[in-house]
């Protein structure tokens, strides 16, 4: 229960900064390639700078401490730069990333709303089809 | 609505009720409260599971289909007994800045077959890498070589994207 009730509050407190930011999470490298503009791009490596910062001193305040990451085999390595890259790119084409277009979505943009149904059918998709086919090739 | 000649964003600026958030706020905001998840309202493991759209998406989805229909679709652990709803929480807020500000309005800037797709291939992807754009700078941030790496790979799948979105106008 706790985790639905931290994740629902601080999704409401992300929405609502984020509608008022504009903030895209691949708009500022897409920025920053097309015109130069770095509003977006200090954004996201705002968050990339807090969070580093944060997660030490959550330790040491007191909070859970986040455990040690495993070695990774070749194919998750693989993998996680494929849906990277696919992210990034269909983010891209999409014009924004999955934040972005559930603010959109929010303010009334229909065709984010037809995204977030791609979105969430596509995870049961992952699920039940693409995960189960690529897992079948592997050994 | 607002029948003024100024441009949306200083006729909103100019509203009562209209707050003005930079990206950079957004972003300390967003990096603080996601770690804070992790380390002290249990939304983990996985480690660095704070805040993502995609894997987020994902649990509620899979959580409620799972619920209703008995099947047994993968829920990250941490989404087990009662699942993540940022989803939810991030369209709510979002309703709530835009009403407040006056930027509701209903439109269409693109073709919902082609956002269609692109949601079911952004959300596949995000799953086999582990996370949505977000996830993966949090991991990154948390030290993990798996999310700098994914992290990359998105890098430079945004930079193709825009050249590719550059030549086709320039076309």
């Amino acid at each position: 229960m706790t985790v639905a009730v931290a994740t629902l509050v601080i999704g409401v407190i992300l929405g609502y900064l984020g509608q008022r930011s504009r903030m895209c999470f691949v708009g500022g490298i897409r920025d920053f390639v097309l015109v130069r503009d770095t509003y977006l791009l200090r954004g996201l490596i705002a968050f990339g700078l807090t969070a580093w910062l944060a997660f030490p001193l959550a330790a040491l305040v007191g909070g859970a401490r986040s455990g040690s990451f495993g070695l990774s085999d070749v194919v998750t390595v693989v993998f996680t730069i494929l849906g990277g890259f696919g992210v990034g790119y269909f983010s891209t084409l999409a014009n924004g990333c999955p934040l972005r277009q559930h603010v959109l979505a929010a303010q009334g943009v229909r065709s984010s709303i037809a995204y977030l149904a791609g979105f969430f059918i596509g995870a049961v998709l992952f699920h039940a089809w693409t995960a189960p086919l690529l897992f079948r090739w592997l050994p | 609505m607002t029948t003024t000649t100024l441009p949306a964003a200083t006729a909103v600026s100019a509203r009562a009720g209209a707050v003005r958030v930079t990206a950079v706020h957004m972003g300390i905001v967003a990096g603080v409260l996601a770690v804070t998840a992790g380390a002290f309202f249990e939304v983990r493991p996985p480690e660095a599971y704070g805040v993502c759209m995609a894997c987020h998406g994902r649990d509620l989805v899979n959580w409620t289909i799972n619920m209703l229909a008995g099947t047994h679709l993968t829920v990250a652990p941490a989404s087990l007994v009662f699942p993540a709803l940022t989803t939810i929480g991030v369209l709510l807020g979002a309703l709530l800045g835009a009403t407040t500000s006056g930027e509701f309005r209903w439109w269409s800037p693109d073709s919902s077959l082609k956002t269609f797709a692109y949601g079911v291939l952004v959300m596949n992807c995000a799953l086999l890498a582990g996370g949505c754009s977000i996830r993966l700078l949090l991991r990154s941030a948390a030290g993990e070589a798996l999310g700098v790496v994914g992290f990359g790979g998105m890098v430079v799948g945004v930079v193709l994207g825009t050249f590719w979105l550059r030549w086709r106008a320039t076309r």
